[in-house]
């Protein structure tokens, strides 16, 4: 099933961000929950294999845009030999965007490919979180894969692709971590290299890169907030 | 043009590889790496995340030197491969290994490309420029790429573990399929596989007071 979710975020005369598209078809509705905040909502279980789902965000300048969802996207194989499903976030950000949706669970068999392509403009900002747990309780890990991409005026300054779960190269013992969580924030200063227990957060031009894994979601959150140093990760929420 | 591409991924190579383990100092000091059964899934870790990342833009940089505008090309591959690499520690270790390149491909292989590198460019820039002055292909850049990400690593286990050089030699030879498979799926596209494990270790290491490896 194709999905597709549109929103514009626009500075109105007196300086409020007003949203003149907001726009889904597919398996996930979009609710306007605040000035420049919506929340996606799934409308059907899933995503299931062979979906693929697209979210087209246009910030402009002077505009705050906040995107979470309602809850945990739960990604279940289909029937059979079961093909990946896809989820692409595509955003062009002259202002402010906050992207920070629930984690997303990748159930045993199921193979989920997530994208983000991000293009600033010089002015913008941007803080994306991402969580990932490979299986629910006791269940065998499913398989995930997530290519980041972040274009600043132009040029590449975050491209990488991280892939998780059995069968995933760089995936094996002794580091084969269940639960995975990243986020980037560009649009302030150049933060300094911080390392710590399976966490490390990276200098970008104009930010930082933070990443850590865990066997369980909520260790890995603790452990990105102590080299993301707490308040970022709040922001985003 | 085999010779040439023998002498480019050839440890012998005065470019300065040997200096650097590719995070496995690293893996030893953290009691990932301790045997030959563990230094085989390492290598092949880093195969498949920075070595096929260095294998495309090896291949685009051989196919860059071709472009009417070089200098432009190369440096937009120079900002492809700082993307790639967000961890300042992992790209310190491929622009000095670039450096070292320049200062023995130049002279080992005369070509104008050089000249169009950026100042101390990602080594696998200078690998790309090596291949195509050397008369090698774009395929034969990233096979040099792919090989050297393993290579050097397992020598570098080999010293700090002490380990027989022939179980070694035997770990690093049984992976040549899969070198291959990276070096052929590479050369498509730029690969963007990432290993945080990688940049944690390389950002620990670069601190220490205590390393051999200059990464």
């Amino acid at each position: 099933m194709r999905t597709l979710v549109e929103v514009v975020a626009r500075r109105d005369a007196r300086g409020r961000t007003v949203l003149p598209v907001v726009r889904a078809s597919g398996q996930l509705a979009v609710r306007r929950t605040g000035d420049g905040a919506v929340h996606l909502v799934a409308t059907a279980f899933g995503p299931l294999g062979g979906d693929d789902a697209e979210v087209r965000l246009v910030v402009e300048e002077g505009a705050r845009l906040s995107v979470h969802s309602v809850a945990a996207a739960v990604v279940l194989p289909a029937r059979g030999e079961s093909p990946p499903s896809r989820q692409v976030v595509r955003a062009e950000v002259a202002g402010v965007l906050h992207l920070a949706p629930e984690p997303t669970v990748v159930t045993a068999r199921a193979v989920h490919v997530a994208e983000l392509q991000a293009e600033l403009g010089e002015c913008g900002e941007l803080t994306a979180t991402e969580q990932v747990l490979l299986g629910r309780s006791g269940e065998a890990p499913g398989r995930w894969t997530g290519t980041t991409r972040v274009v600043v005026s132009g040029r590449p300054v975050l491209h990488t692709t991280v892939g998780l779960g059995p069968g995933a190269p760089a995936w094996s013992p002794p580091v084969a971590p269940r639960a995975y969580v990243s986020t980037v924030r560009v649009g302030e200063r150049q933060a300094a290299v911080q390392t710590g227990v399976d966490a490390v957060r990276l200098p970008l031009p104009g930010g930082w890169v933070g990443t850590a894994w865990a066997g369980e979601l909520h260790e890995a959150v603790a452990r990105l907030a102590a080299v993301t140093r707490e308040r970022d990760l709040e922001v985003a929420r | 043009m085999t010779a040439a591409l023998l002498t480019l991924a050839d440890s012998r190579l005065p470019a300065g590889g040997h200096t650097h383990s590719g995070g496995v100092e690293q893996a030893i000091a953290a009691g990932m790496l301790t045997d030959p059964a563990s230094l085989a899934p390492f290598l092949r870790r880093r195969l498949t995340t920075s070595g096929a990342v260095a294998a495309g833009l090896a291949a685009a940089a051989c196919r860059a030197v071709d472009d009417t505008d070089v200098v432009a090309a190369l440096s937009a591959l120079d900002a492809e491969a700082d993307a790639r690499t967000p961890s300042p520690a992992l790209r310190d270790a491929a622009r000095q290994q670039g450096r070292g390149l320049v200062r023995v491909g130049g002279r080992a292989w005369p070509h104008p490309a050089w000249a169009a590198l950026p100042a101390q460019p990602h080594h696998p820039l200078a690998l790309g420029v090596a291949a195509a002055a050397g008369g090698l292909t774009p395929r034969d850049a990233a096979a040099a790429a792919a090989y050297l990400s393993v290579s050097g690593p397992a020598t570098a286990a080999q010293r700090l573990l002490a380990m027989d050089p022939i179980t070694v030699a035997a770990v690093t030879a049984r992976l040549s399929p899969e070198v291959d498979a990276v070096a052929a799926a590479s050369t498509v596209g730029l690969p963007a596989a990432a290993d945080p494990l990688l940049d944690l270790l390389a950002e620990v290491h670069t601190v220490r007071t205590d390393r051999f490896f200059a990464s």
